[in-house]
């Protein structure tokens, strides 16, 4: 950050905290800082980049919007919540990073995140590993039949997909049918062992969701339809999200 | 310190303590009230138990002892605490086995297994709620591991860890292994200010300054250089010379105070050491291994208040604080039905004892038709006088159950004592304090003609005063008396070598014998009281210490120096919780001007003074003619008040846009805040500076009740507050809360960067650095308010008259911090409101109160005793060198330049035998403490050969 001075006073602008508190409950407490530091003594971010959620939040109160705009710690915070669990006034502070994202045009967000959403839109599977709903199909066939063959206790274990009526509709990382698919076992060992009729969806398996991460809430929203549509085109009772 | 209060309680004619008690139901109105108790059972009867301990001593069960927060254990058996009164144990029957040993071991017989719970009913006429708050239990915040790291401890708990009675008597050691800490953290707000965790969004009032004492006491306890640090959001150190006392830790004691909240805490499993990691002011990351961490938890009402706040119909707050009014700050929703301390929100010791006699005031006002109906008074039979007779004396050697007999061999004891010279009887009891051996000690002064009583056994401290009134009861004059403390002194500290105790008890026996041969007869004093009461000062303390007099009946005149009544009040609009202050100051004047029992003199000035308490004479100037007036009265009460410090910082009177928080009031009452873009408002104006150090307390909520003003007239004005600690203590952290909630911003400076004002013609700029982002800001306002501290209005005119003390700010100083918080060293005379020290309204007006409270004490007698222990002058072998005037903490020994002697005056002297001690020729003594009667105790000790 600049060393410069930062000018105050005069009438009260118009300001994004102020924007923010008007989507979120209660307005996230957002005014409500004590300055204490709780969140930034607890924060995996803190450091990074030279800021904290401390600071975060004082650009926002002091109406820094555009500094907020260009920081790159939005995209630094995990969104793991450690600050909003001690913080003695409940501030919604990822909330706050959270629409922080979203002020940035689209094409300027991070990269990496940014694609994944895209391919996530691209395919059926909601994928953003790119994989089709028929590659998916045939991988957990394929696990499966070997687990059958060389576990004589799993014998009769089923990795159903499309099963309609099925009370668990299950979602999936898409990472793991691509990279680790023997890691698919373990979940479905459980659900076998404890006797629970689930189901994969061939279309909106996947259960990752980078549009949210990347604060595009017409794509988030576009993909968790796709996914919860499937479940309830199956009749399922219960969307067991993994992720 | 609280140890005198407890005796005094406890042994007070007119007090009834009624213990393992709870109400169950209250019926009836003011003045008549019929509240039925629940007694619990005790299974140990306070009457009959002489507080021996035999019982605990024997006792074969372990229980958790929860006085020591349960770092340690007790009996089945037990007594809360030493100095506890009633001083009776009783049985845990949660934990008892029903063994049978302790009604076995008591010798007094006091045990009652078959004890039931019993119902009570009393007739009252007020009643006073005084519950009281636990400590917040921070089991819950799972974040800081108390419960789970042995090394955490409350405040609370690390408060007995100090103690000399605590679990580790006093010696500064760790839960885990008992190990001495050589760095220990305190992390305050645990339980206040949070509205996440715990819904307390209150302050708690006290941790500050506890915390701060905590870390200073550790330090002493401490063989190593004990670092302390503590973790804090604000330091609020408000109270009186308070900030003088962070400011020692902080400056010269080197505790470390973070301004910093801690996120989590770690534990070292190998070693039980705690880390801590926390974000420093610029937003870097620390991290710190301490071996223990202190939690600073809050003040919070318990269940069983609440349930007792039902039971009586009166209203709560959000917090479970009872609700109260501004300008009436001890009265509950109920008639009748009065609150102090802590139920009432939170607050300190002061505070607290304040609005005790506050209540105790309003209370009494409801029962003033009925004073006296109720009460007990002793009748004393007329004294022989003796002092002609050869000393004839009597010697009671107590056994004190077997405390003493266990270890000294009693009998032996007396049997010498029966034959010391003077002797004419000597017996031995089981407990000489009980009521029968009372009894039984006056049939023998009558039957052996007795004229000198000496009872070897315990304390003076607490027995004295009984044994005295025993003497009297039978017509003996109470200083005829002396004591051998053969038990605190003796058998406790000797019990392993009994024939050196035994031997120790004969040589304090003789001592005491000694010395009572040669004590003589005194006559205390009976002063008349005079039922008059002056107050000084006219403003909201003084009138209503006037009103919570003659309330009462007593007949007050009240002196203002103005023309007018009303003080500093007069330029106020309303209190943070939103009262109007000219209308109850309208009331007010109304009520006083009234009232029958009051007299206001205005433009009035004190110009002579004389007399003692009980019979004092002032004289006045009043109004432009300057018509004297002399007022007899027995009690005063000072009121003379305090007003805004004027500014010399920050451009105030160059620039009309520079203002104080009082000037700010009264734009906001006039014009409200609709053209205003912009109010900076800059704390500490004259407080807490090299000139002034303390904090006047009332400029933070000052500053943010303005605030609150603006934005809720004009949301669009920004407003900064410029700050070095947020202090709106106890319930007025909701205003606080509620400034921020609004979109007030608060930038906190330090003191040796303080903020920069500059006019300019489009408006005034104020550069201050904010601490957050560590960055400069340049803020434009059309508005700069300062938050201008509290300054004592000039006294010196009337201290030079009436010879009251005052402190270097000005303000008069109490008798006691904490425990004589409205009583001038002076007797007779009393404080109140600003007088004493920066306050709000509210406060003043608990203080008023208190003040009138502690006065009734002396008006309500028409006579009072003075003690006779008094130093008299050998004016004849006096070469007035003027030693004792110098030396004497209350003034009393002047030099009569008409007579050319020193006049020490039994009427004010306070008996402390200063001026005896340092008299070079000897010719001051102390009555009942004359040199002969302490020498004559030295030669019978060497009598005995060492």
């Amino acid at each position: 950050m600049a060393e410069e001075v930062i000018k105050l006073g005069g009438k009260k602008k118009s300001m994004f905290i102020d924007k923010v508190k008007e989507i979120i409950p209660d307005g996230g407490n957002l005014n409500l800082c004590l300055t204490c530091g709780a969140c930034s003594s607890g924060c995996p971010a803190t450091g990074l980049d030279g800021m904290d959620p401390r600071k975060f939040l004082r650009m926002a109160a002091l109406g820094m919007d555009d500094e907020i705009m260009k920081s790159d710690w939005p995209w630094m915070c995990t969104m793991c919540q450690r600050c909003i669990y001690v913080c003695p006034m409940k501030i919604d502070i990822p909330q706050l990073v959270f629409n922080a994202r979203g002020l940035r045009p689209r094409e300027q967000r991070p990269k990496g995140i940014l694609a994944s959403c895209d391919m996530q839109l691209r395919n059926e599977s909601t994928s953003a590993m790119g994989i089709s709903p028929d590659d998916f199909v045939f991988v957990v066939q394929d696990v499966l039949e070997e687990v059958r063959e060389s576990q004589p206790e799993f014998a009769d274990m089923q990795a159903p997909i499309d099963k309609e009526g099925a009370e668990f509709f299950l979602n999936q990382n898409s990472r793991e049918p691509v990279t680790e698919p023997n890691e698919l076992l373990p979940l479905w060992k459980i659900l076998h062992l404890a006797g629970v009729d689930w189901t994969y969806g061939s279309h909106g398996w996947a259960g990752e969701n980078y549009c949210m991460f990347l604060s595009d809430n017409d794509s988030w929203e576009k993909i968790t339809r796709t996914t919860v549509g499937q479940a309830n085109k199956l009749g399922c009772k219960i969307f067991l999200n993994t992720e | 310190m609280i140890s005198p209060k407890l005796v005094e309680v406890g042994r007070h004619l007119n007090i009834n303590i009624i213990t393992n008690s709870e109400i169950k139901s209250v019926e009836g109105e003011p003045g008549n009230f019929s509240v039925t108790l629940v007694n619990h059972p005790r299974y140990i009867d306070p009457v009959k138990c002489t507080g021996c301990g035999e019982c605990a001593r024997h006792c074969p069960v372990t229980a958790v002892n929860r006085y020591n927060k349960g770092l340690d254990d007790r009996r089945a058996t037990f007594i809360e605490y030493p100095q506890a009164v009633p001083l009776a144990f009783g049985i845990d029957t949660d934990t008892c086995i029903g063994c049978g040993l302790c009604e076995n071991m008591c010798v007094a017989k006091a045990i009652r297994y078959d004890d039931v719970e019993r119902e009570s009913v009393l007739t009252v006429g007020s009643i006073i709620l005084a519950s009281g708050s636990q400590g917040y239990d921070p089991s819950k915040l799972d974040f800081l591991g108390y419960g789970k790291y042995p090394n955490v401890v409350t405040s609370e708990e690390f408060e007995r860890i100090l103690s000399a009675s605590g679990p580790y008597r006093g010696h500064l050691c760790r839960p885990l292994d008992r190990e001495e800490p050589r760095k220990i953290a305190w992390l305050q707000c645990i339980g206040s200010r949070d509205t996440n965790k715990c819904g307390n969004g209150y302050c708690s009032s006290v941790c500050c300054m506890y915390a701060v004492k905590e870390a200073m006491i550790a330090k002493e306890h401490a063989h190593c250089d004990l670092d302390c640090a503590i973790f804090n959001m604000d330091i609020r150190t408000f109270g009186k010379d308070y900030e003088k006392y962070y400011l020692r830790a902080k400056d010269k004691d080197g505790v470390r105070f973070i301004k910093s909240r801690v996120h989590t805490i770690t534990e070292i499993p190998e070693t039980g050491d705690l880390i801590v990691r926390f974000a420093n002011e610029s937003g870097q990351m620390q991290e710190e291994t301490f071996n223990m961490v202190v939690l600073s938890v809050g003040l919070q009402i318990p269940e069983t208040s609440k349930e007792l706040a039902q039971k009586l119909g009166i209203k709560l707050d959000k917090y479970n604080f009872a609700v109260t009014d501004p300008f009436a700050p001890v009265q509950t929703s109920k008639a009748g039905v009065y609150t102090c301390g802590v139920f009432q929100g939170p607050k300190d010791i002061p505070s607290s004892v304040t609005e005790a006699s506050a209540a105790a005031c309003i209370a009494g006002a409801d029962l003033s038709e009925a004073r006296g109906t109720d009460t007990k008074v002793i009748q004393i039979p007329d004294q022989q006088d003796v002092a002609a007779q050869e000393p004839r004396i009597g010697v009671f050697v107590c056994n004190c159950g077997i405390n003493i007999g266990g270890i000294v061999n009693v009998p032996e004891v007396t049997a010498y004592a029966a034959k010391l010279p003077h002797v004419v009887y000597a017996d031995q009891n089981l407990f000489t304090c009980s009521q029968d051996t009372q009894d039984k000690i006056k049939e023998k002064i009558i039957e052996h003609k007795l004229n000198r009583v000496v009872v070897a056994s315990c304390s003076p401290k607490t027995h004295e005063q009984m044994f005295m009134e025993t003497l009297e009861a039978c017509g003996l004059n109470r200083y005829l008396f002396e004591m051998a403390n053969i038990r605190n002194q003796n058998s406790w500290i000797h019990s392993k070598s009994p024939a050196l105790a035994t031997q120790k008890a004969k040589d304090l026996v003789r001592m005491a014998v000694a010395r009572s041969a040669t004590l003589k007869q005194l006559n205390e004093k009976v002063i008349s009281v005079n039922k008059q009461a002056l107050v000084i000062g006219g403003g909201v303390a003084g009138m209503n210490a006037a009103l919570g007099l003659g309330n009462q009946g007593f007949h007050v005149v009240l002196l203002e120096k103005e023309s007018i009544l009303g003080g500093f009040s007069r330029y106020l609009h309303h209190t943070i919780e939103g009262g109007d202050i000219q209308a109850y100051l309208k009331q007010l004047i109304a009520e006083v001007t009234a009232h029958d029992h009051i007299e206001v003199l205005t433009g009035a000035r004190v110009v002579d003074f004389k007399g003692y308490k009980g019979n004092f004479t002032t004289d006045v100037q009043i109004g432009a003619q300057k018509e004297n007036r002399t007022i007899p009265h027995g009690i005063i009460i000072v009121a003379t008040g305090a007003r805004e410090y004027s500014p010399k910082e920050y451009a105030y009177n160059q620039d009309p846009r520079v203002v104080t928080q009082v000037q700010l009031g009264d734009i906001l009452e006039e014009k409200g805040a609709r053209d205003m873009s912009a109010v900076v408002m800059i704390q500490c104006v004259g407080s807490r500076n090299a000139e002034n150090e303390n904090c006047s307390r009332i400029c933070c909520q000052n500053a943010i009740k303005n605030a609150l003003i603006i934005k809720k007239q004009n949301p669009d004005t920004n407003v900064f507050v410029l700050y070095r600690d947020i202090r709106t203590y106890g319930l007025m952290e909701d205003y606080y809360t509620e400034a921020r909630n609004l979109g007030v911003i608060f930038i906190r400076f330090e003191a040796d960067n303080p903020p920069q004002v500059v006019p300019s013609p489009e408006g005034m700029r104020v550069m201050v650095k904010d601490h957050i982002l560590q960055q400069n800001l340049e803020i434009e306002a059309d508005l700069v308010a300062l938050s201008a501290g509290v300054t004592a209005e000039d006294t010196s005119d009337l201290c030079g008259i009436m010879k009251f003390n005052r402190n270097p700010e000005g303000f008069f100083i109490e008798a006691h911090v904490k425990l004589r918080p409205v009583d001038m060293p002076g007797e007779g005379i009393f404080l109140c409101g600003t007088a004493h020290g920066p306050k709000l309204i509210t406060e003043s007006i608990a203080q008023a109160q208190a003040a009138a409270s502690r006065a009734t004490t002396f008006l309500s007698k028409s006579e009072i005793k003075l003690s006779a222990i008094t130093a008299h002058v050998d004016t004849e072998h006096c070469v007035k060198c003027l030693t004792c005037v110098r030396s004497c903490p209350f003034n009393v020994p002047v030099f009569n330049t008409e007579k050319q002697i020193i006049e020490i005056d039994e009427a004010i002297c306070h008996g402390c035998g200063i001026c005896a001690g340092v008299c070079p020729r000897q010719t001051i003594q102390l009555n009942y403490y004359e040199d002969d009667q302490i020498l004559c105790k030295i030669d019978a000790l060497l009598a005995g050969g060492m």
